[in-house]
């Protein structure tokens, strides 16, 4: 008697967890497949199709609302047709990690951003799409991404696997009351930038705001600035794709003030800090300079971030010797070979709406981030409300050195091996010279 | 007997199957991958020892990975559960304090690594951080040291982030010191053993094999340690507190180098085999009873 009963439980037990198993199994397939409304079974050609997307501008993301923006305007004007479901990823760096662990098994998104390596992994994989066959048939989708931006992403067989988001003209902000308290103006060689920092530091203000935690944005944009400067060899450097000499003159010259920015004019905490903190610093009030992008703008007059009145102060200038970063951003890849036709057609529709007119606007608008072409126009009122977008447009005319910066030049485990050596070099524990062979030899390694 | 086999068997199969599809088979794969040269849209291809030879004689930063793991390792086994046994001793006192010195204690092993790597990064912010401000006050004097990043103090920084906080230990040791009978206890008295005496000669040998799990739970730990370095130094400055899943992560992530992170792979198991067995044979666990 004992048992069978005990026989009747196991059996029980088991049967209960196979068919919660199953049902666990059943319920999504149901959900995918099949509705029942009304005790009708409808087929799921009446349910919108799917199209996944992953993104960081998210949260405190100064591009979050334009992002938000546009989704919710694709969703509007698909609605019942395509529907964008988005897993929403909190920084950078989570979404490059997760998005190397989806491309090892072949799940990444349909549409993503491919930077920091994505999209050659993607590539690599296979489910990269050519976009340039749908840019050569759409000429009103082509004529707001633009020859230029369209070349930036070609391969040598002439396939295009990213349709850029951005235009990128990056130099620096700086605060103009602080200069003029300290009696200076924003340098016009790499000499009289160093002078200044010593005249800010004197007049009781930090100059640069730098850190090198995560990708070490701020204080690779002025290392990318000092190489990209330096003459016809330092710019053929910065604009060269992932190079493997890193021990040349210009980057160790380079190494060399940076080295002394970070021991001698920046914060206590730059050293490891993250963007925020760097951004935090400038926005605040607490250091002269910060080299970052016109997305920063917006930051400017938001009060959440800024000081009152913070936006009046702030003025934007080329780098020493008349430099600037001016690129295009990898952007957006479409990842649907092997997926189904109505899929692979809604994620295009999206592609080409993410990059179009009226996303660009939006983040024009919204986020300070510069349209890929002319045909997308800044109103005057537009230019009135930002004139330190303006500005720097206008001053982009004048850069007699363009370049890149290093997230997209270089080997993302080149980016990182500055953020890990960066700390060394402050604390005197390694030359500039022997930071540019370690580099050399991570760019070696990376290319095997 | 043999109806009791076939129970044995059915309870059993579940688990093993579970077992054998998520671990054995990825380690499997793992070792096989080892000799490989692998990564993300090329063909794997056989180059037998090639991986563990680079990994020895030429990565540097993967030696440094090697010599920081062992020796947290070390320290994990050692100061760790020193630490968390003498908490437990201190505690089962019963005084009015212990049950919330014991809640507090464990308050870092309930908290996420995320968490707490981003706690730590505020408490020792070289600006406005709790242990330079401190420093500053007792001192006099205004005090900066960026902890986590001069090459100085990292390693000691990221050590202490989870070094003391043995709640852990604490709490296994302490339950097990529930069970001693309160006649070991009155022996050692009437014998004229005083408090500490019979801590450390009576109750302390029979709290062996829960030491000496706790030095299993504390080392093995040190295999997987990486979220914290990740949110505090990310290895750096330079490899200073790089440890082997740490480098692990950065080959897979940064370089997409899946058959030398596979060797590395093999080589935290081959590790944690040895630091396993040889713990188990210091406190005599795998003896019979």
């Amino acid at each position: 008697m004992k048992k069978s009963l005990s026989k009747a439980i196991v059996l029980l037990l088991a049967l209960t967890m196979v068919m919660s198993l199953t049902a666990c199994g059943n319920k999504a397939d149901k959900d995918t497949s099949t509705s029942n409304a009304g005790g009708k079974t409808e087929e799921t050609s009446s349910e919108p199709v799917e199209i996944s997307y992953a993104t960081f501008m998210v949260g405190a993301h100064t591009s979050a609302a334009a992002e938000a923006e546009v989704i919710s305007a694709f969703n509007k004007k698909y609605e019942g047709k395509y529907k964008v479901v988005v897993e929403e990823l909190p920084s950078d760096n989570a979404f490059v990690d997760k998005m190397k662990v989806l491309a090892s098994s072949k799940t990444l998104p349909d549409v993503l951003i491919g930077k920091n390596g994505i999209r050659e992994l993607a590539i690599d994989n296979g489910q990269a799409v050519n976009i340039k066959p749908f840019l050569d048939e759409d000429a009103e989708w082509m004529k707001f991404v633009g020859e230029d931006a369209m070349n930036y992403n070609m391969e040598e067989d002439g396939s295009v696997y990213s349709v850029s988001n951005q235009r990128q003209n990056i130099g620096y902000f700086y605060n103009k009351e602080m200069f003029e308290k300290a009696g200076v103006t924003p340098a016009k060689t790499w000499d009289e930038f160093m002078s200044n920092n010593a005249k800010l530091k004197k007049a009781g203000f930090t100059p640069l705001a730098l850190m090198t935690g995560e990708n070490a944005w701020t204080t690779n944009l002025w290392l990318a600035a000092m190489i990209g400067t330096d003459g016809a060899e330092g710019n053929a450097f910065m604009n060269t794709s992932y190079p493997t000499n890193y021990s040349n003159s210009s980057v160790i010259k380079a190494l060399e003030m940076i080295q002394t920015c970070l021991k001698e004019y920046t914060t206590p905490d730059a050293v490891g800090a993250l963007y925020a903190n760097a951004a935090n610093n400038f926005e605040q009030g607490n250091v002269a300079m910060i080299a970052n992008g016109p997305w920063m703008c917006p930051d400017f007059t938001d009060e959440t971030k800024s000081i009152p009145g913070f936006g009046d102060k702030v003025g934007v200038a080329l780098y020493p010797e008349d430099g600037l970063v001016s690129q295009f951003e990898v952007g957006y890849i479409l990842c649907t070979n092997g997926k189904s036709k109505e899929e692979q057609k809604g994620a295009l529709e999206f592609l080409k709406f993410k990059t179009g007119e009226y996303a660009q606007s939006v983040f024009l608008e919204k986020a300070g981030v510069l349209p890929l072409t002319d045909n997308v126009k800044l109103s005057d009122e537009y230019k009135a409300a930002n004139p330190i977008l303006t500005d720097l447009i206008n001053l982009s005319g004048s850069a007699k050195y363009t370049f890149q910066n290093i997230d997209n030049t270089a080997f993302t485990a080149i980016v990182d091996e500055t953020a890990v050596r960066y700390p060394e070099l402050a604390y005197d524990e390694i030359t500039p010279k022997e930071f540019a062979d370690k580099l050399t030899k991570v760019a070696e390694q990376s290319k095997k | 007997m043999t109806k009791n086999k076939k129970w044995i068997i059915l309870f059993l199969l579940p688990g093993i199957l579970l077992f054998s599809f998520v671990f054995l088979g990825p380690i499997a794969v793992l070792f096989g991958t080892s000799v490989t040269d692998w990564s993300i849209g090329k063909d794997i291809s056989f180059v037998g020892l090639k991986n563990f030879t680079y990994l020895f004689t030429e990565d540097k930063t993967f030696m440094d990975g090697l010599k920081n793991t062992i020796v947290w390792i070390f320290l994990q086994a050692t100061f760790h559960v020193l630490i968390g046994t003498t908490v437990a001793i201190v505690l089962a006192k019963k005084k009015w304090y212990s049950s919330a010195i014991r809640t507090i204690y464990f308050i870092p092993n309930v908290i996420s690594s995320a968490a707490l790597g981003m706690l730590f990064l505020c408490v020792m912010n070289p600006q406005y951080g709790l242990v330079n401000s401190l420093i500053t006050k007792i001192t006099g004097e205004g005090f900066i040291q960026n902890w986590f990043m001069d090459p100085k103090s990292a390693f000691f920084a990221v050590t202490m982030t989870w070094l003391p906080y043995a709640g852990l230990v604490t709490v296994l040791v302490m339950a097990e010191m529930s069970s001693v009978s309160e006649d070991v206890y009155e022996a050692a008295k009437i014998d004229g053993a005083s408090s500490f005496q019979t801590d450390i000669y009576v109750i302390l040998p029979l709290m062996k094999n829960i030491i000496g799990t706790s030095v299993v739970l504390a080392s093995t730990s040190m295999l997987q340690k990486l979220d914290i370095i990740m949110m505090t130094t990310n290895g750096g400055p330079g490899s200073r507190t790089m440890n082997m899943p740490m480098y692990l992560y950065k080959t897979v992530f940064t370089s997409n180098d899946y058959g030398l992170a596979n060797a590395q792979g093999v080589l935290l198991v081959i590790l944690g085999m040895i630091v396993l067995k040889s713990i188990r044979k210091m406190f005599n666990m795998d003896a019979k009873e």
